[in-house]
């Protein structure tokens, strides 16, 4: 008697081993389905944050570690993110100054989700909350100039983030290589000089030194193209040289390429050669 | 002298709940887990670290608060012990303080070795961290005292379960006000701004004791945020101590 309850345990038992065995299995078939399923259920961040009473902290922090999971499991699998920008809402909904979490989103929905508008939608709502966050300003202006390449706007938000407390230093390099490439050349000019003139460090006056080069430079190309495009105009022919230009009084000067080498005009292009 | 009696024998009457022993082997398991979850946090250990630990340390002596202090004064009517205190030359209001400073005692060693224990979570996880991270169980203790006042006051009418039944709504409740204030501002006929703002003064508003988020993400304070939930918690603990004493002196034993 006491053999047979025991053997009914041992099966009871058994059957269960089994049972749960069959469960996962269908659980390692559709996990990204399951996962899918449960961000739809996902509620929105306001809702959550009431519920979390004053556990909203703690809440992110599990939301941040789901996120992590969400994006690891579709860079392996299928690089779809559908969800991703849903829970970096929730996520900074709960904890509105979780910094590496704009950090990350920034990144991750810019880049492998695509959707860098949703990126800059949560940086400029961090903003609200945060203020004086370089690195919210950093990675919108990076948006602006890797992704949408609005370089005037990147040159801004650079600029923005070399003023807060706490910046990166090169922030505000970059904001002087992104004015570069923008119609403000100007801007990037001061920016350089800027930079120059307010640091000891020898390698970065280098840099600096080398940013108003070759801003110079591009200064120059573009004011001896103007030059020849107007000559081309009047003349029905390209200029044979730059001295030409000048003898005709087409420009002032001609300008000394600030890295060593010189300005020429090949096919009624203005270039800079060795010789 | 026969204050100090009543608070010796809550406190050791508390330290004898088994619930007690159960919330701080909780309190401990959820602090020690966040050593595991640090490789998963992918560079964000250390602000996982000190939330978890704070809001454990938060939740573990709230469920406290509400479970321990629910049945204070109702034990002692229930077990009958209440005339035996009373036949003893023991003011009524001496019994109601006695038993609020006997599970404050309480409630102030659980906050201390939880933060202890969270003290040695970030030693042994070499998460960066000072003073200032003591400030949010300041203002717990603080936000702990309205909430043994309000057990106390439920615990002298209705028995435990539903003391800390009500206990924990208001705790609830403590925590949305702030959306009571949202409605008024929001809403547009009079009397549902009436009500709201009525209702936003008169109940406890519990979140002016939540700083763990600021704390945590180092936003420097000003001295008003810590004194003025303190002076507030005060008066709260005053006046519904007061309205305990009023009702527990109208029973008849």
């Amino acid at each position: 008697m006491r053999a047979l309850k025991i053997i009914i345990i041992f099966l009871l038992f058994l059957f269960i081993f089994f049972l749960q065995k069959e469960i996962d299995k269908e659980r390692k078939v559709s996990l990204r389905e399951i996962l899918l399923q449960e961000l739809m259920y996902f509620p929105s961040g306001k809702f959550l944050k009431e519920v979390a009473l004053e556990y909203d902290n703690l809440l992110s922090d599990f939301v941040w570690l789901r996120a992590i999971q969400y994006y690891g499991f579709h860079l392996v699998t299928d690089r779809k993110y559908d969800y991703l920008f849903h829970i970096f809402d929730i996520l900074t909904i709960l904890d509105e100054r979780f910094s590496g979490a704009y950090h990350f989103a920034s990144f991750s929905l810019s880049w492998d989700a695509k959707k860098p508008d949703s990126a800059l939608y949560l940086l400029k709502r961090g903003l609200t909350s945060d203020p004086f966050n370089w690195q919210h300003y950093f990675d919108i202006g990076f948006i602006n100039y890797m992704i949408i390449k609005d370089y005037e706007k990147a040159g801004y938000y650079f600029y923005l983030a070399a003023q807060m407390p706490n910046t990166w230093r090169i922030a505000e390099r970059w904001a002087a290589f992104a004015y570069g490439k923008s119609p403000k050349k100007e801007f990037s000019e001061i920016l350089w000089q800027d930079i120059y003139n307010s640091t000891d460090n020898p390698q970065l006056k280098k840099i600096a030194k080398r940013g108003l080069k070759v801003l110079k430079r591009e200064r120059d190309l573009e004011y001896l193209q103007k030059a020849v495009d107007q000559f081309i105009k009047e003349k029905k022919r390209s200029p044979n040289s730059l001295l030409e230009l000048y003898k005709e009084g087409y420009i002032d000067s001609i300008p000394k390429e600030p890295f060593g080498y010189f300005y020429k005009i090949k096919n009624g292009k203005v270039i800079y050669t060795k010789k | 002298m026969r204050l100090k009696a009543i608070i010796l024998n809550t406190f050791i009457e508390s330290i004898r709940d088994r619930i007690l022993v159960v919330l701080l082997v909780v309190g401990l398991i959820l602090m020690a887990s966040s050593k595991f979850i640090k490789p998963l946090a992918l560079g964000e250990e250390a602000k996982i670290i000190k939330d978890l630990g704070l809001s454990a340390i938060n939740f573990i002596s709230v469920l406290v608060a509400i479970l321990i202090g629910g049945r204070l004064v109702y034990k002692e009517i229930e077990k009958r012990t209440i005339y035996l205190v009373l036949s003893k030359p023991i003011k009524r209001w001496e019994f109601i303080f006695g038993k609020y400073l006997g599970q404050m005692l309480l409630l102030f060693l659980v906050v201390l070795l939880l933060t202890t224990f969270f003290g040695i979570i970030l030693l042994i996880t070499n998460t960066k961290g000072d003073y200032f991270l003591l400030l949010p169980n300041l203002l717990l203790l603080f936000q702990l005292s309205i909430i043994t006042s309000l057990a106390i006051f439920f615990s002298t009418f209705s028995t435990p379960l539903t003391a800390s039944i009500f206990t924990f709504i208001m705790y609830f409740i403590g925590h949305l006000t702030r959306d009571l204030k949202a409605l008024a501002q929001i809403a547009k006929s009079p009397i549902v701004k009436g009500i709201s703002n009525f209702l936003y003064y008169l109940l406890p508003n519990l979140a002016n004791f939540d700083i763990k988020g600021k704390v945590v993400h180092e936003i420097p304070l000003f001295p008003s945020q810590i004194y003025l939930p303190i002076i507030y918690a005060l008066i709260w603990t005053i006046a519904l101590l007061y309205f305990s004493f009023l009702i527990f002196q109208k029973k008849d034993f």
